[in-house]
């Protein structure tokens, strides 16, 4: 699809809408701050949808969808491992023992974004069959060099 | 034996004589000198007194228009307003000058610094460009010069306020009063602050003049966070996602972080609240700025893949060659220009409070960028044969972001140190991210952002040698930043709370709110408008229309 006029429609409403939320967020206390915030919600949302209904119309993509269970997996353990830093911090008192729990919980965060995501998100272009035009690809690639 | 005898009584005499003669005299003196009614002292001149003497003494308008070649008699007590003239200049109006002097020396130097950072937006953008392809140029200089007018809208109208808006006392912009809008939460008996809120749209109390010129430099900051990832998605990221993604983080990804660290949240808190050390020290941003950057760039290219063409069947990888070296290596200058600002200017002011260290700060810049391009020029040419220009432009910049954090703590020698070591890791990283995890990162930006933002983080906790001090305390805790290799092992704690963080944290994060953009908008172009580059579908002109470029297949699908 590229670029187009639609796009730039909604981009315009989620901006606008956007920042009218913000104001109410601004002017909360005051009465008309909450129906600013509810017509800043409204338009984010509207935004939202409207991107949703022209999203098909982009065509086919080269990246592959992956696994969703592993990729919230890969989050849940990237952020398990902040919880075990955190919590070595009031489990002991001792710099030795909080540096311990603080490189352990840096590892466990490690594992889920080095370890579990990558293999989430499919094995990339490598491991999919290639397509007939990416070998023409890879050849016009060769002869650049 | 007579003549000895006589001899000795007439030295005795003598003695006797010159004993009692030496005596009176010495008894005498005092009471020569001692007057008999000390006169009274001449009383001291009052200051007013003294400033009307200093007044009249100065240039008067008829010499000041003879014209002051030597500049010696500009800027006198003539330049002094006198907040009533016919009293004159008063001790009182002098202090007053005293201290807005003083505001206007930090005012004009953390603008002149913002200005500086600023301008590195034009070296992202011709680092970037000059490491894509020809078909791409004018959809990633586009990214690099939207994303400027994305981030400042939305820092403006939320960032600022949720980072900045509880940071109320900062002596070197004239106090900030006015941000006091910290949210906390009080667990296990302490108080952490999570984020502010003061400061939306800049108005209300903060329409102040200090509050102009820490929003001006904070804003340039959050800009080169955003501007990082842009790199590392370029050639396949659909403009309409790259915007709402940068709206988004300039908004809220970046500001929390800035705002647990550098906005009196409970990063900057692990001191006073645990002990550890004088809380996450991050100075200029290896952390704030590179690393959230960074480790944003890794979580929207994963979400992204890699571009067509990258890597084969087997899992090897083809180099993707980028169209303009000159462009590359100018703009790792412009850059490195601009760190002058990040890192001096992060001191926040020139007067007072031990920032005439900002010498220090520059010469560390400098050193380390020399350093960071050694290590990464031999590492390349050592070990794969050819210096290559990427990679040495790439080891310039790492070492400049591993600098970022503790530039206003280390020595040069440390400084050195950790140059030469970002050098080096840039280049492992770099291999590790293409070829063992296949994340495609067309120009390096989570190597050098991301890993170095880390590497930076923690030198501070090994390298911080104690001898900065900024007004005595720092987060809230007196004393001098030091780090393990200097005796205190507990910052290093404190800086691996905030790696913690950032990859525990921020990345998590950044993946959610790419993963709801991925949803509702898709991030990746179509791969149709891949192969033919992005410049006509996405912008609707070539970057360098006069180019022949060399065909390329028309995408299928298997």
């Amino acid at each position: 699809m590229a670029a187009n006029k639609q796009q730039g429609s909604y981009l315009a409403l989620f901006w606008t809408a956007a920042t009218v939320l913000c104001a109410g967020i601004a002017y909360l206390a005051e009465g008309f701050g909450k129906l600013v915030l509810i017509f800043g919600l409204v338009g984010v949302v509207i935004s939202l949808v409207g991107f949703l209904r022209i999203k098909p119309m982009e065509g086919k993509t080269a990246n592959v969808p992956g696994n969703a269970m592993l990729k919230l997996m890969g989050i849940a353990v990237a952020l398990g491992g902040w919880f075990l830093t955190i919590a070595g911090l009031h489990i002991t008192t001792s710099v030795g023992g909080r540096m311990v729990f603080a490189i352990a919980g840096i590892g466990v965060s490690l594992v889920g974004v080095l370890g579990v995501l990558p293999g989430a998100f499919g094995k990339s272009m490598a491991g999919k069959p290639e397509p007939a035009s990416f070998v023409a690809v890879k050849s016009t690639l060769e002869h650049s060099r | 034996m007579k003549k000895i005898r006589q001899y000795s009584c007439l030295t005795l005499c003598l003695l006797t004589l010159s004993l009692v003669l030496g005596v009176s005299a010495h008894a005498q003196t005092p009471a020569a000198a001692a007057p008999t009614a000390a006169p009274a002292p001449a009383a001291p001149p009052t200051a007013d007194s003294e400033l009307k003497d200093v007044a009249g003494k100065a240039p008067t308008t008829a010499d000041l228009a003879k014209g002051d070649p030597g500049g010696t008699a500009t800027g006198t007590i003539n330049d002094v307003p006198a907040a009533d003239p016919k009293v004159g200049v008063t001790l009182g109006d002098v202090a007053n000058q005293t201290g807005q002097d003083k505001i206007a020396i930090n005012f004009v130097w953390t603008l002149v610094c913002g200005f500086l950072v600023m301008f590195m937006q034009a070296g992202f953008a011709m680092v970037e460009s000059g490491l894509c392809r020809a078909k791409n140029a004018n959809h990633t200089y586009m990214m690099n010069f939207f994303v400027y007018t994305c981030g400042l809208f939305s820092y403006w109208i939320l960032g600022f306020a949720i980072q900045m808006g509880g940071t109320a006392g900062n002596g070197n912009l004239g106090g900030l009063q006015s941000l006091t809008g910290e949210h906390t939460l009080t667990l296990f008996g302490k108080t952490w602050g999570l984020f502010a809120s003061a400061g939306l749209f800049l108005s209300g109390h903060t329409y102040d003049v200090g509050v102009m010129v820490i929003f001006l430099f904070e804003m340039v900051f959050m800009d080169t966070a955003l501007t990082i990832v842009t790199g590392a998605c370029a050639e396949r990221w659909k403009f309409l996602a790259f915007t709402v993604s940068s709206i988004i983080m300039g908004a809220i990804t970046y500001p929390l972080y800035g705002n647990w660290a550098w906005g009196g949240g409970w990063l900057s808190q692990l001191g006073t609240n645990t002990g550890l050390g004088k809380g996450y020290c991050d100075f200029a941003g290896s952390g704030v700025v590179h690393a959230v950057g960074g480790i944003t760039a890794l979580a929207v290219c994963l979400i992204i893949g890699p571009r067509i063409g990258k890597y084969n069947k087997d899992g090897s990888a083809n180099p993707i060659i980028g169209h303009d070296v000159s462009a590359v290596l100018i703009g790792c200058f412009i850059l490195a220009f601009g760190w002058f600002g990040f890192n001096p200017g992060s001191t926040l002011g020139a007067s007072a409070a031990g920032n005439l260290r900002i010498g220090t700060i520059a010469v560390d810049t400098m050193l380390v960028g020399c350093t960071g391009t050694i290590g990464a020029i031999l590492y390349m040419w050592v070990l794969k044969g050819k210096p290559d220009y990427s990679m040495s432009g790439n080891g310039l910049l790492a070492g400049l972001v591993a600098i970022t954090a503790p530039s206003g703590f280390v020595n040069s020698t440390s400084a050195c140190i950790i140059g030469l070591v970002a050098g080096i890791l840039v280049c492992l990283s770099c291999s590790f991210f293409e070829n063992t995890l296949k994340v495609d990162d067309p120009v390096g930006a989570i190597s050098v952002h991301g890993t170095n933002g880390l590497w930076g983080v923690i030198s501070v906790g090994l390298f911080a040698d104690g001898t900065s001090n900024y007004g005595g305390a720092w987060n809230g805790v007196t004393g001098n930043v030091t780090g393990l290799f200097y005796g205190d092992a507990s910052q290093l704690v404190a800086q691996l709370v905030g790696v913690s963080t950032l990859i525990g944290v921020i990345f998590s994060l950044s993946m959610l709110i790419n993963l709801a953009i991925e949803f509702f908008i898709g991030h990746r172009v179509s791969a149709e408008t891949e192969l033919a580059g992005l410049d006509i579908p996405e912008m609707g002109q070539l970057g360098y229309p006069e180019f022949v470029f060399r065909p390329e297949p028309e995408f299928a699908a298997a």
